[in-house]
Protein backbone atom coordinates (compact mmCIF):
# COMPACT_ATOMS: atom_id res chain seq x y z
CA UNK A 1 0.00 0.00 0.00
CA UNK A 2 2.74 2.44 0.90
CA UNK A 3 4.49 1.63 -2.36
CA UNK A 4 1.33 2.51 -4.24
CA UNK A 5 0.97 5.76 -2.30
CA UNK A 6 4.61 6.57 -2.91
CA UNK A 7 4.27 5.88 -6.60
CA UNK A 8 1.18 8.06 -6.93
CA UNK A 9 2.74 10.92 -5.00
CA UNK A 10 5.99 10.52 -6.93
CA UNK A 11 4.20 10.77 -10.25
CA UNK A 12 2.38 13.91 -9.15
CA UNK A 13 5.55 15.53 -7.83
CA UNK A 14 7.59 14.69 -10.92
CA UNK A 15 4.83 16.02 -13.13
CA UNK A 16 4.86 19.33 -11.29
CA UNK A 17 8.67 19.52 -11.24
CA UNK A 18 9.04 18.91 -14.95
CA UNK A 19 6.23 21.32 -15.77
CA UNK A 20 7.86 24.08 -13.71
CA UNK A 21 11.23 23.46 -15.38
CA UNK A 22 9.54 23.41 -18.77
CA UNK A 23 7.80 26.71 -18.11
CA UNK A 24 11.11 28.24 -17.07
CA UNK A 25 12.91 27.01 -20.20
CA UNK A 26 10.31 28.10 -22.75
CA UNK A 27 10.97 31.37 -24.55
CA UNK A 28 7.47 32.35 -25.59
CA UNK A 29 4.73 33.27 -23.09
CA UNK A 30 2.21 31.28 -25.11
CA UNK A 31 4.35 28.19 -24.71
CA UNK A 32 4.75 28.80 -21.00
CA UNK A 33 0.98 28.76 -20.61
CA UNK A 34 0.88 25.18 -21.84
CA UNK A 35 2.99 24.05 -18.91
CA UNK A 36 0.41 25.16 -16.40
CA UNK A 37 -2.01 22.45 -17.52
CA UNK A 38 -0.35 19.28 -16.16
CA UNK A 39 0.13 20.57 -12.60
CA UNK A 40 -3.42 21.89 -12.60
CA UNK A 41 -5.25 18.99 -14.15
CA UNK A 42 -3.29 15.76 -13.61
CA UNK A 43 -1.13 16.10 -10.50
CA UNK A 44 -3.94 16.87 -8.02
CA UNK A 45 -5.77 13.76 -9.23
CA UNK A 46 -2.80 11.58 -8.31
CA UNK A 47 -2.50 13.31 -4.95
CA UNK A 48 -6.20 12.79 -4.26
CA UNK A 49 -6.01 9.07 -5.08
CA UNK A 50 -2.90 8.74 -2.89
CA UNK A 51 -4.73 10.44 -0.02
CA UNK A 52 -7.73 8.16 -0.38
CA UNK A 53 -5.51 5.07 -0.46
CA UNK A 54 -2.93 6.05 2.14
CA UNK A 55 -4.75 8.05 4.77
CA UNK A 56 -7.38 6.69 7.14
CA UNK A 57 -9.04 10.08 7.44
CA UNK A 58 -10.90 10.58 4.17
CA UNK A 59 -11.49 14.29 4.70
CA UNK A 60 -8.11 15.26 3.25
CA UNK A 61 -8.75 13.06 0.22
CA UNK A 62 -12.11 14.66 -0.44
CA UNK A 63 -10.66 18.14 -0.06
CA UNK A 64 -7.81 17.33 -2.42
CA UNK A 65 -10.38 16.00 -4.86
CA UNK A 66 -12.22 19.29 -4.55
CA UNK A 67 -8.95 21.11 -5.27
CA UNK A 68 -8.57 18.89 -8.34
CA UNK A 69 -12.06 19.77 -9.57
CA UNK A 70 -11.58 23.48 -8.93
CA UNK A 71 -8.18 23.60 -10.60
CA UNK A 72 -9.51 21.70 -13.58
CA UNK A 73 -12.51 23.98 -13.89
CA UNK A 74 -10.66 27.27 -13.45
CA UNK A 75 -7.35 26.64 -15.15
CA UNK A 76 -8.82 26.65 -18.63
CA UNK A 77 -10.59 29.93 -18.01
CA UNK A 78 -7.50 31.65 -16.60
CA UNK A 79 -5.26 30.32 -19.35
CA UNK A 80 -7.67 31.51 -22.01
CA UNK A 81 -7.94 34.95 -20.40
CA UNK A 82 -4.17 35.22 -20.17
CA UNK A 83 -3.66 34.17 -23.78
CA UNK A 84 -6.31 36.66 -24.83
CA UNK A 85 -4.51 39.41 -22.91
CA UNK A 86 -1.26 38.43 -24.62
CA UNK A 87 -2.94 38.58 -28.01
CA UNK A 88 -4.48 41.99 -27.35
CA UNK A 89 -1.22 43.43 -26.06
CA UNK A 90 0.61 42.22 -29.14
CA UNK A 91 -1.79 44.29 -31.26
CA UNK A 92 -2.94 41.34 -33.31
CA UNK A 93 -6.63 40.70 -33.99
CA UNK A 94 -8.50 38.37 -31.69
CA UNK A 95 -10.29 35.45 -33.24
CA UNK A 96 -8.68 35.86 -36.60
CA UNK A 97 -5.27 35.07 -38.00
CA UNK A 98 -3.01 37.67 -39.53
CA UNK A 99 -1.68 37.18 -43.04
CA UNK A 100 1.65 36.04 -41.66
CA UNK A 101 0.03 33.48 -39.41
CA UNK A 102 -2.08 32.12 -42.25
CA UNK A 103 0.98 31.51 -44.42
CA UNK B 1 8.40 10.72 8.59
CA UNK B 2 5.78 10.05 5.99
CA UNK B 3 5.75 10.42 2.23
CA UNK B 4 4.05 13.79 2.35
CA UNK B 5 6.98 15.70 3.81
CA UNK B 6 9.48 14.77 1.08
CA UNK B 7 6.77 15.49 -1.46
CA UNK B 8 6.25 18.92 0.09
CA UNK B 9 9.98 19.60 -0.03
CA UNK B 10 10.03 18.58 -3.69
CA UNK B 11 7.21 21.01 -4.39
CA UNK B 12 9.10 23.75 -2.57
CA UNK B 13 12.05 23.01 -4.85
CA UNK B 14 9.62 23.23 -7.79
CA UNK B 15 8.86 26.78 -6.72
CA UNK B 16 12.39 27.83 -7.68
CA UNK B 17 11.83 27.56 -11.45
CA UNK B 18 8.43 29.18 -10.90
CA UNK B 19 10.18 32.10 -9.18
CA UNK B 20 12.73 32.35 -12.00
CA UNK B 21 9.89 32.45 -14.53
CA UNK B 22 8.04 35.09 -12.53
CA UNK B 23 11.09 37.31 -12.06
CA UNK B 24 12.35 37.22 -15.64
CA UNK B 25 10.97 38.17 -19.00
CA UNK B 26 8.12 40.30 -20.17
CA UNK B 27 5.00 41.11 -18.17
CA UNK B 28 3.08 38.23 -19.72
CA UNK B 29 5.88 35.75 -19.08
CA UNK B 30 5.69 36.79 -15.47
CA UNK B 31 1.94 36.35 -15.38
CA UNK B 32 2.28 32.80 -16.68
CA UNK B 33 4.89 32.17 -13.98
CA UNK B 34 2.61 33.63 -11.34
CA UNK B 35 -0.28 31.42 -12.33
CA UNK B 36 1.92 28.35 -12.29
CA UNK B 37 3.20 29.37 -8.86
CA UNK B 38 -0.35 29.65 -7.58
CA UNK B 39 -1.23 26.18 -8.82
CA UNK B 40 1.85 24.66 -7.20
CA UNK B 41 1.27 26.55 -3.95
CA UNK B 42 -2.30 25.29 -3.65
CA UNK B 43 -1.14 21.70 -3.80
CA UNK B 44 1.83 22.41 -1.56
CA UNK B 45 -0.51 23.64 1.16
CA UNK B 46 -2.49 20.43 0.99
CA UNK B 47 0.57 18.21 1.14
CA UNK B 48 2.07 20.17 4.03
CA UNK B 49 -1.18 19.98 5.96
CA UNK B 50 -1.40 16.22 5.49
CA UNK B 51 2.29 15.80 6.33
CA UNK B 52 1.86 17.66 9.59
CA UNK B 53 -1.33 15.73 10.33
CA UNK B 54 -3.38 18.93 10.41
CA UNK B 55 -6.25 18.09 8.13
CA UNK B 56 -8.02 21.35 8.97
CA UNK B 57 -5.26 23.26 7.18
CA UNK B 58 -6.09 21.54 3.92
CA UNK B 59 -8.64 24.32 3.52
CA UNK B 60 -5.71 26.62 2.80
CA UNK B 61 -5.20 24.74 -0.45
CA UNK B 62 -8.84 25.26 -1.37
CA UNK B 63 -8.59 28.97 -0.62
CA UNK B 64 -5.36 29.26 -2.59
CA UNK B 65 -7.01 27.60 -5.58
CA UNK B 66 -9.84 30.10 -5.62
CA UNK B 67 -7.56 33.06 -5.07
CA UNK B 68 -5.24 31.94 -7.87
CA UNK B 69 -8.21 31.85 -10.19
CA UNK B 70 -9.43 35.29 -9.22
CA UNK B 71 -5.99 36.85 -9.17
CA UNK B 72 -5.07 35.43 -12.56
CA UNK B 73 -8.20 36.85 -14.11
CA UNK B 74 -7.66 40.27 -12.53
CA UNK B 75 -4.06 40.45 -13.73
CA UNK B 76 -5.02 39.27 -17.22
CA UNK B 77 -7.72 41.90 -17.46
CA UNK B 78 -5.44 44.67 -16.27
CA UNK B 79 -2.65 43.66 -18.60
CA UNK B 80 -5.12 43.56 -21.45
CA UNK B 81 -6.30 47.12 -21.02
CA UNK B 82 -4.47 49.32 -18.62
CA UNK B 83 -0.91 48.26 -17.97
Amino acid sequence: MSILVGALVGIGVLLILFSCIGAMVMRDPYQRLHYIAPPASIAPFFFAIALFVGESDRAAGWKMFLVFILLNATNGVVTHATARAMRIRSGKPIGDLTAEERA
Amino acid sequence: MNIWFPASIALIVALIPCAVTTLRGSLLDRLAGLELTGVVMAQLFVLLAVGMDRVAFVDLGLAATLLTFGGGLVFARFLERWL
